[in-house]
């Protein structure tokens, strides 16, 4: 069962025609069959039955019959033996008939015997008819019971089976399967084919530009759901744009007075306080950034740029030392890698930048394997409970041992950070080193 | 034009933001600073004002009701010689391209330190003393030397196989400063005035780590730099043909 059943609605709707016509066929034959025998049954019995009534007349007019001679024969006994296979139908069929003659009946013995070349009634047919019984036919024995204890005996060729009508059965439900095979397969592909564009439309939803709508093509049903498709794109496109422009308001209207902040602190006379101030609108607008990226994270408007990895990497490293933050980065080869380079840029910021917050520096390692890259941040911290490793990745849950506000921020940079990876087939994962710290490693596919 | 600190002057800023909780006490700020600052809360009054005074520097906020700071940049650029610095909420690639081709020398992202604009504020006034040129002409575009090509839009480095190198915030303004002045020799101090400014970052290494750190990226062979070469005694040069797409 595992392969018989095609997937596809084309091969489905071949498959199930093809069956329904089977079993059509099937039943057809049967009720054909059923006929053929009644038939075959009215033929026999009839002659049959005249027969006998011509020989029970002939007997009460005197004239002999013979036993050894003639279609009707005279016998003792019955020539049926008990066991021999019979064919009840005829036995009533015949009864019924000779009843309607006025003939007192009694027994009626049948039995179907191989087929006999030198019986008379053999002798009497064409030859290809002979040849032809020889091979499906066989020999009919009726023998009816007289009320003197004799038996009045009929030898008749009976049709066995008729190997033919199962090939024009064969035959038939063929030429029908192919007439209709092609219109069902023309019907299905104009289904399947408005749907396949539908599917890879659907999955492509969301990366990059707005695709064209599709046109509604195909049969009623399928263009009115290509039309409601259409009309949830626009109507998500819509809703994506105004959470953007919400985004950007949101931004906007919190950087403003931030910013009105920011220049005031710069006439706070104590230089530490106004370096502290500073400080924290820098944190608040770091982590107004994060939100926003985040929230913007299902479009980015950043290309996939083939870049080199290392060099991005590098870069970061460099931008931190600047600033004179312990991190070092150990020198690794070229390597291009097609991603979105601002946003890779960020998240691997985000994530020295917590190796420098909680762990005073910051190993940064590129790991490269063939089928994918690691980029490992390592540091000398506390580490991680090992049972909180995944919870620090949730926008705004902080850890316990961390929530002040000195060390603690709001772990939304991992969360970026993640969000970045995941949205570039990768992933950003947490370990406890063995000997001490914490390793935060972006793996990438290559 | 004539700058006014070549004439001796204070320099005259024009500080147009509609925020009156920004404008004022950056105002204050700079003309603590050593600046004269004339306010003006929309673009209308702006143009008024430029009309008015000899206005040194625009410091423009990008995000005003009615006709916004981009469109004033673009008449100010079309129409005068006066540097604009733009005070601009988003840090978008977008926003900084557009702002930079409408004719801006400098931008800032909100929210700011007063000290870092006035500090641009001045570089940039400096450069205009000094070369008597605006910076944002050549500043949009890409260029292409030795193979390479730099994009200012994107701030990335591109190889000949089209794989692009990303670049440190120090490393880049210096290999744009270099790239802006193809065979010129460049001094140290002058590589730091141009590199300085345009981020917060990467003032206080020294330019001869970053330029080690740019040889290794774009040289054949970095021991004999073909592209960045010293000068002995006088600085270093871009020793390329530089070709702007």
């Amino acid at each position: 069962m595992i392969r018989i059943w095609p997937r596809s609605l084309a091969g489905q709707m071949a498959l199930l025609v093809a069956l329904a016509l089977f079993v059509a066929q099937a039943i057809n034959f049967a009720m054909l069959l059923r006929e053929r025998r009644q038939i075959a049954l009215e033929q026999v019995a009839g002659p049959a039955a005249t027969r006998f009534v011509d020989a029970i007349e002939r007997m009460a007019q005197g004239r002999p019959i013979r036993t050894d001679r003639g279609r009707v024969r005279l016998l003792a006994a019955s020539p049926v033996r008990v066991h021999a296979p019979d064919e009840p139908a005829i036995a009533s069929t015949l009864r019924g008939a000779l009843i309607e003659s006025g003939v007192p009946v009694g027994r009626i013995d049948t039995a179907i015997v191989p087929f006999d070349q030198s019986d008379d009634f053999a002798r009497r047919l064409p030859a290809r008819r002979r040849a032809w019984l020889q091979e499906n036919g066989a020999t009919l024995v009726i023998a009816l019971q007289r009320p003197g204890g004799q038996w009045l005996v009929q030898r008749l060729p009976w049709v066995r089976r008729d190997p033919g009508l199962v090939w024009r059965l064969a035959g038939q439900t063929g030429v029908l399967f192919v007439v209709l095979l092609l219109p069902v397969l023309w019907i299905a592909r104009r289904l399947s084919l408005p749907l396949r564009q539908l599917t890879a439309a659907a999955e492509q939803f969301g990366a990059g530009d707005p695709p064209a709508p599709l046109s509604a093509d195909g049969p009623d049903d399928i263009a009115r759901l290509i039309a409601a498709f259409n009309a949830l794109t626009l109507r998500v496109r819509a809703m994506l744009d105004e959470k953007d422009r919400m985004l950007g308001a949101i931004g906007h209207d919190l950087r403003t007075p931030l910013a009105a902040l920011r220049v005031r602190i710069e006439s706070v006379d104590d230089d530490t306080d106004r370096a502290r101030m500073a400080d924290t609108v820098d944190e608040m607008n770091r982590t107004l950034d994060d939100i926003l990226s985040l929230a913007r994270l299902g479009r980015p408007s950043e290309p996939m740029t083939e870049t080199d990895l290392a060099a991005l990497v590098d870069a970061v490293v460099e931008d931190f030392r600047d600033l004179g933050a312990p991190v070092e980065f150990v020198e690794a080869d070229r390597l291009p890698l097609r991603i979105r380079p601002s946003l890779m840029r960020r998240a691997v910021r985000n994530l020295i930048e917590n190796a420098v917050k909680y762990g005073g520096g910051a190993i940064v390692r590129i790991e490269p394997s063939p089928r994918r890259v690691a980029i490992v941040v390592e540091d000398d911290g506390p580490g991680i409970p090992p049972d909180r490793l995944d919870d620090v990745f949730d926008p705004f849950t902080r850890l316990e041992t961390s929530r002040n506000r000195d060390t603690g921020g709001i772990g939304l940079g991992l969360a970026l950070a993640r969000a970045i990876a995941r949205e570039a087939g990768g992933d950003v994962t947490l370990t406890n080193r063995p000997g001490g710290g914490l390793a935060a490693t972006v793996v990438l596919t290559r | 034009m004539l700058s006014a600190e070549a004439m001796g002057d204070t320099p005259h800023l024009l500080l147009v933001d509609d925020e009156r909780s920004i404008r004022e006490p950056l105002a204050q700020y700079l003309t603590r600073q050593g600046f004269r600052v004339t306010q003006a809360g929309d673009a209308e009054s702006a143009r008024t004002r430029l009309a008015a005074y000899a206005i040194d520097l625009v410091i423009l906020d990008i995000m005003m009701p009615g006709e916004d700071g981009l469109s004033l940049c673009r008449h100010i650029a079309a129409s005068s010689d006066t540097p604009v610095i733009l005070l601009t909420a988003k840090a978008e690639e977008t926003d900084r391209i557009v702002g930079l081709e409408m004719g801006a020398d400098d931008y800032v992202v909100k929210p700011f330190s007063p000290r870092e604009l006035a500090t641009r504020a001045k570089v940039v006034l400096r450069r205009l003393t000094a070369g008597g040129s605006r910076q944002h002409a050549p500043e949009s575009g890409s260029y292409a030397f030795a193979g390479w090509v730099l994009k200012t839009g994107e701030r990335a480095l591109v190889d000949r196989e089209g794989v692009s190198v990303p670049l440190s915030t120090g490393e880049y303004n210096l290999l744009f400063a270099l790239v802006t002045r193809p065979r010129q020799v460049l001094t140290r101090d002058q590589l730091l005035d141009l590199t300085q400014g345009r981020e917060a970052a990467a003032f206080d290494r020294a330019i001869d780590n970053q330029v080690s750190r740019l040889r290794k990226k774009i040289e054949p062979d970095p021991k004999n730099p073909d592209i960045i070469k010293t000068v002995w005694g006088g600085g270093y040069t871009l020793a390329a043909e530089v070709t702007r797409l």
